[in-house]
């Protein structure tokens, strides 16, 4: 199994830890990942809303590097695999956007033909295959009560990111993190709200306060069942859990903190990587007492 | 000043489709914190006053761009589509917030999201190789090219 690796720009800049944790976790899965030289993706919510054209054609010229390499591509974000996404989709189905865009790129020697698929790392883990793998590879539990939070536009608009699991009648919803952290012995909680915004886009875009008024209300949800840790796919939205509680914490004093982690330091733990491998030991909400409790240093 | 075809983007009809339910807003984020529209609001006023006055008003970037407005809608109207559209109209009206334009500014510099800042000791205390750099050059003619001018200068 072998993808190109799509970093976007928050992880390999911000947050190389999850990087880290995933290159480890992929490695000892056996999905081989490719780097090719890709650029922003860019964000679904900066460039699209500002400028389409800039953001179809930055999309398109890094959906061309996968295709002339032959791979699909695996991103690590939510918003990098909404982009990525909506774009190979719409130039697939508009001839028109598609010479728009052609015309463009041919001048860097790039030609969109629509010949890849996109996906995100959380829906490659959770294959038959790689499960099967995982279960294999998993020498200790994390018993926790942990909390998903998926980030909205890895699953929205459904109509765009799972058009095949839709019907009419509902709307999709999606469960495969959940699903994963318990095969690592993890108990995922349900809570209220669970499928509401970080807040991040609009702090990072218009208003900070605001965006973090969000945070704090799910988090709030979040201790409300007792939710030990929290579990993300998205380094937009751990900023906003990890830095947010900080930036909270100041004006709430609240004391009950919740770690954050990247999926896939939560994977490589289990897999038996040490904190440090997995660059937990970078996060502003320190996870140590928590780890230490169920054995890990 | 050039202009976009907003009408392009989203389907002039739909608002029509619009029951004026509020399903959306119900679970509009940006609502409960700011002084957002929401989308039903967002519709009855490109309905009522018309999309040239909303998208002179600065309230229309506090929309978290959740989606979730689309998700909800009985009529199944992609609102979404409507929102972009919007703001796209807006940044050319010279309506964008300074963050969104540094953001912008940053991206079309480095083709990147992100200050890049001390990295390579960063990544070497994760075990990683350094970053290599972004075809910068590539970007920047693809950029000039799109007409991202007309937004933002860089
Ligand atoms: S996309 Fe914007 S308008 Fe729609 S629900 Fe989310 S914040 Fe509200
Ligand atoms: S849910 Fe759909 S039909 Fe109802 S108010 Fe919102 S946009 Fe209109």
């Amino acid at each position: 199994m072998k993808y190109a690796l799509f970093l976007g720009c928050a992880i390999p800049i911000k947050y190389p830890g999850f990087e880290a944790a995933t290159r480890l976790v992929c490695q000892r899965l056996g999905i081989e990942l490719v780097d090719l030289p890709f650029s922003c993706c860019p964000p679904p919510t900066s460039m699209k809303l500002v400028h389409y054209d800039s953001w179809l054609a930055l999309a398109a010229r890094n959906l061309c590097l996968a295709e002339e390499a032959g791979l699909d591509v695996m991103t690590l974000c939510s918003g990098c695999v909404n982009t990525l996404k909506e774009a190979n989709r719409t130039l697939k189905q508009s001839e028109s956007k598609k010479r728009r865009v052609n015309k463009i790129l041919e001048e860097h020697n790039h030609r969109f033909k629509g010949t890849i698929d996109v996906t995100h790392i959380l829906d490659v883990l959770y294959q038959d295959t790689i499960v099967e793998r995982l279960i294999k590879e998993t020498v200790r539990d994390l018993p926790m009560r942990i909390g998903c939070h998926y980030g909205c536009h890895y699953f929205r608009p459904p109509g765009i990111m799972y058009p095949g699991e839709l019907s009419d009648a509902e709307s999709y919803v999606p469960v495969q993190m959940d699903h994963l952290l318990s095969i690592i012995g993890m108990e995922p909680m349900e809570y209220s709200r669970k499928f509401l915004c970080c807040g991040s886009p609009l702090g990072a875009n218009a208003d900070q306060d605001a965006g973090y008024a969000i945070t704090q209300t799910k988090l709030q949800y979040m201790r409300d069942r007792d939710i030990e840790a929290l579990s993300v796919i998205c380094p937009s939205c751990f900023e906003q859990f990890d830095m947010g509680q900080i930036v909270l914490g100041r004006k709430t004093k609240e004391k009950y903190k919740i770690p954050t982690f990247f999926l896939t330091q939560l994977l490589g733990l289990a897999m038996g990587l040490s904190a440090k491998e997995v660059g937990v030991d970078v996060h502003r909400i320190k996870a140590r007492k928590l780890l230490d409790g169920i054995g890990i240093g | 000043m050039t202009t976009i075809k907003l009408w392009k983007f989203f389907a002039r009809e739909d608002l029509y489709e619009c029951y004026q339910c509020a399903r959306c807003t119900g679970s509009c984020p940006a609502m409960e914190v700011a002084p957002a529209f929401g989308p039903r609001e967002t519709i009855l006023k490109c309905l009522n006053v018309g999309h040239e006055k909303v998208v002179q008003d600065e309230r229309i970037w506090l929309c978290c761009t959740c989606n979730v407005c689309e998700d909800r809608c009985p009529q199944k109207i992609p609102i979404s589509d409507l929102l972009v559209a919007l703001r796209n109209s807006a940044a050319r009206r010279g309506n964008i917030p300074g963050r969104l334009v540094m953001a912008i500014e940053l991206l079309a510099k480095t083709g990147r999201s992100m200050i890049v800042h001390q990295l390579d000791e960063m990544r070497a205390h994760h075990g990683l190789a350094p970053l290599p750099p972004a075809p910068v050059e590539e970007i920047r003619a693809i950029l000039e090219k799109t007409g991202l001018r007309e937004v933002v200068e860089f």
